[in-house]
């Protein structure tokens, strides 16, 4: 209050004197609806989410509350852990192969077809590792079902043109199988966010750092290990963060490609919180379900930006 | 007077307020409720039979009712059948909505009180005497939501069954004749492997396969077993002599051929495309295809029941419903009753539907008049069995991943009647 007072007493002098009102007022201003939406988008249905998550309840007439009991049943749902897993293996091909590729990809861009092919060839070949990442997701799935199908998929057509019948594969339809076949696609989606981040990364690099080794006889791998993999690690944080909350979360490649079949063996924890919410009307469970999740993406990225944080700090 | 921070705490509460009012509530978009404007959702695409059908009910209508204006907007399935109970709850409810039949959909939306009841509009305008008893299943609900007894909550104007779809041309070519019992089903099939054709269309990623199986059920069940499976009228076993004789014979189609093993993750749509392609020379599946391969088919094909059986899947179609919150709702009984119109109801059965109430001499186009003579062969001995995915929320969704298991052999009959009985008991009503 006595900032308040202080501050009134200010104001009036200042408005009286002609003075300017104070920025940070002014400012406070533009960030209103950015709180606002922020409040309405985001804070108040993850409130209304996380209340539904205690119930039990359909969607529609009165939720009955329950505590703890759709928590306690996600604990022993054998189906909610395999989906769970599958979310690991998302990870795998949605931020670490990836980033791993994407980094060598980037680096091969810009310090060896850069050098020798110019920047064009670099900017075109960027432009196509990155070209998924623009198409909507329904639309490169649609496109890779029809690649992945079974009996007239151009995949297996190819092998069989090749020679390769033998590794004619349903590669969508083989439990065994569709969760590679998904992870690949994923990691075709995936790999140009990752390219671009490290590309504009490896920009603000010192060419002397590398000029000076090159000198000192240092071949394209030492280099790569040496100067730009520590030189970028704060790129590498955030796309590992980025990329992981985005394997977590993924949700329409397998809509589309396999509708978490066959029989589970591609369903994720969204998707499962879809099917439950929705088809099965349990809506109290699925909203469990969400909470559970977003509580585990929160933590993912406060570790996330903890590391950076702390390498930022280092640096 | 405000400070400057107050003022910011101030408008920025005001402000959320006035966001989320809007956000959750009263956005009346237009509908007066004074009887001037109908407000009309179905999803029928435009060429289909019954898209045909509806928009001359909806001329008709503006015919009868000058002076009223008809709000027309066209909805996807998955759009209605996903919002249906939020959109009922808010003020943006249409007058008539086509909706979902079955205690998973329409029961449950009768049940969390978000339909009219119509049992009086039903009585006074004769809509109880124009539908058979087997199309009246899916309009009555009681009040645990459960079809076939309790109010009329919603009204169906045609119906649907299954049937085996054969490619003749290809029947021709192997010098397979018409199969007219089970037997000579499965030795036609046994002739077509024979010759390097996988002889059924199916698709596992979604309703076909789980309808194979559900008729290979139906074809050792007779209606006691359909209610007690349906309408919980008893205890369902799923390790009865139908479902195992169905399970144990899918797997065994599958090793023998006449089901694809790649098929695990094709749909209905490849399934219809396949048999279009002169790829598959059986399809089974229903009366929804019809119009499509009228229309599409380069080869001279024909239809008859599953042989043997004196069931099988189908039900009056969609229910025409009126929301609880429906501002002219004397106009969406006057659109229903228009739909059920023999005018309508003709036309409908002419453009490959099946109707419910049509004049059968009315019915000129051959291929109709047989797909509606079957209809009623089958609704003469009460064979409309429903679906398998009735009875329990979700459960089309544990259909088609253990019926997808099967497919691939990842799971043995046993293992998925087990599976079934377990997601069916923990979502059916307790008795």
């Amino acid at each position: 209050m006595t900032v308040t007072v202080e501050k009134r007493g200010v104001t009036g002098k200042a408005a009286q004197a002609g003075h300017p009102r104070r920025p940070r007022d002014s400012y406070a201003l533009f960030l209103l609806p950015g709180v606002l939406a922020f409040l309405a988008v985001i804070i108040v249905p993850f409130l209304m989410n996380t209340y539904v998550g205690f119930t039990d309840w359909q969607g529609v007439g009165s939720p009955d509350w329950t505590g703890l009991a759709n928590y306690r049943e996600l604990m022993d749902d054998s189906e909610f852990w395999a989906s769970f897993r599958h979310s690991l293996f998302m990870v795998v091909a949605m931020a670490a192969v990836p980033t791993a590729v994407g980094l060598v990809l980037a680096a091969a861009l810009f310090d060896y077809v850069g050098k020798h092919f110019g920047s064009r060839v670099t900017a075109v070949l960027r432009a196509c590792f990155y070209l998924p990442q623009v198409l909507p997701i329904a639309v490169a799935g649609i496109v890779w079902s029809w690649i992945l199908a079974p009996d007239n998929g151009s995949l297996n057509a190819l092998l069989k043109a090749v020679g390769l019948s033998s590794w004619q594969q349903d590669w969508l339809g083989d439990p065994d199988i569709a969760l590679y076949s998904v992870m690949g696609v994923m990691v075709w989606v995936q790999l140009g966010f990752p390219l671009v981040v490290f590309m504009a990364g490896l920009q603000r690099v010192d060419p002397q750092l590398y000029e000076a080794a090159e000198l000192d006889g240092a071949g394209w791998w030492r280099r790569f290990w040496h100067i730009t993999l520590p030189q970028i690690r704060p790129e590498i944080y955030v796309v590992l963060t980025w990329c992981t909350i985005a394997a977590l979360k993924v949700f329409g490649a397998v809509y589309v490609l396999t509708k978490g079949g066959p029989g589970g063996a591609t369903d994720v924890p969204s998707y499962f919180s879809f099917t439950t919410f929705f088809e099965k009307t349990q809506v109290g469970y699925g909203a469990a379900i969400s909470t559970v999740l977003t509580v585990i993406i929160l933590a993912l990225s406060l570790i996330g930006l903890r590391l950076q944080t702390r390498e930022e700090d280092r640096s | 007077m405000l400070t400057a921070r107050r003022r910011v705490v101030a408008t920025a509460v005001l402000a959320a307020g006035a966001l989320l009012l809007t956000s959750c509530g009263d956005s009346d978009s237009g509908s007066s409720g004074d009887g001037k404007t109908l407000k009309l959702w179905h999803y029928e695409a435009p060429n289909s039979a019954m898209g045909q059908a509806w928009n001359e009910a909806v001329k008709e209508f503006k015919a009868t009712h000058p002076g009223v204006k008809v709000e027309f907007e066209e909805k996807g399935f998955e759009q209605i059948q996903k919002t249906a109970p939020m959109v009922l709850n808010s003020s943006d409810a249409p007058d008539v909505m086509e909706y979902n039949k079955g205690n998973a959909t329409a029961g449950l939306l009768s049940k969390q009180g978000l339909l009219t009841d119509l049992t009086q509009e039903a009585t006074a305008r004769g809509w109880d005497k124009k539908l058979s008893a087997s199309v009246r299943t899916t309009s009555m609900y009681d009040t645990n939501g459960v079809m076939g007894s309790g109010k009329w909550y919603g009204v169906p104007n045609y119906a649907e069954y299954t049937m085996v779809f054969y490619n003749k041309d290809l029947f021709k070519k192997y010098g397979i004749a018409e199969p007219k019992t089970f037997d000579e089903l499965t030795a036609a099939m046994d002739k077509f492997v024979q010759n390097k054709v996988t002889p059924l269309a199916n698709a596992g990623a979604e309703y076909p396969a789980q309808q194979y199986l559900y008729q290979l059920a139906l074809s050792k069940a007779d209606r006691a077993w359909v209610d007690s499976y349906e309408l919980y009228k008893g205890k369902t076993d799923f390790h009865d002599a139908a479902w195992t004789y169905a399970a144990e014979t899918y797997a065994d189609w599958v090793k023998k051929g006449y089901i694809s093993k790649t098929s695990s993750s094709t749909k209905a749509e490849d399934a219809g495309v396949s048999f279009l392609q002169g790829k598959a020379p059986v399809f089974f599946s229903g009366s929804w295809w019809y119009g499509r391969f009228v229309d599409e088919a380069k080869f001279d094909w024909g239809t008859f029941l599953w042989p043997d059986s004196n069931m099988t899947l189908g039900s009056g179609g969609n229910l025409w419903v009126v929301p609880k919150g429906a501002k002219n709702k004397e106009l969406a009984y006057d659109f229903i009753d228009i739909t059920m119109s023999k005018k309508i109801q003709n036309l409908l059965g002419n453009k490959g539907g099946v109707p419910v109430a049509a004049d059968a001499s009315a019915i000129t186009d051959p291929r109709s008049k047989a797909l509606i003579d079957n209809f009623n062969t089958l609704s003469q001995r009460d064979g409309l069995a429903f679906y398998p995915d009735w009875p329990v929320p979700g459960f089309y969704d544990v259909l088609v991943s253990q019926t997808q298991k099967l497919i691939t052999d990842s799971e043995k009959p046993d293992g998925y009647l087990d599976a079934l009985q377990d997601a069916y008991d923990k979502g059916a009503p307790k008795q």
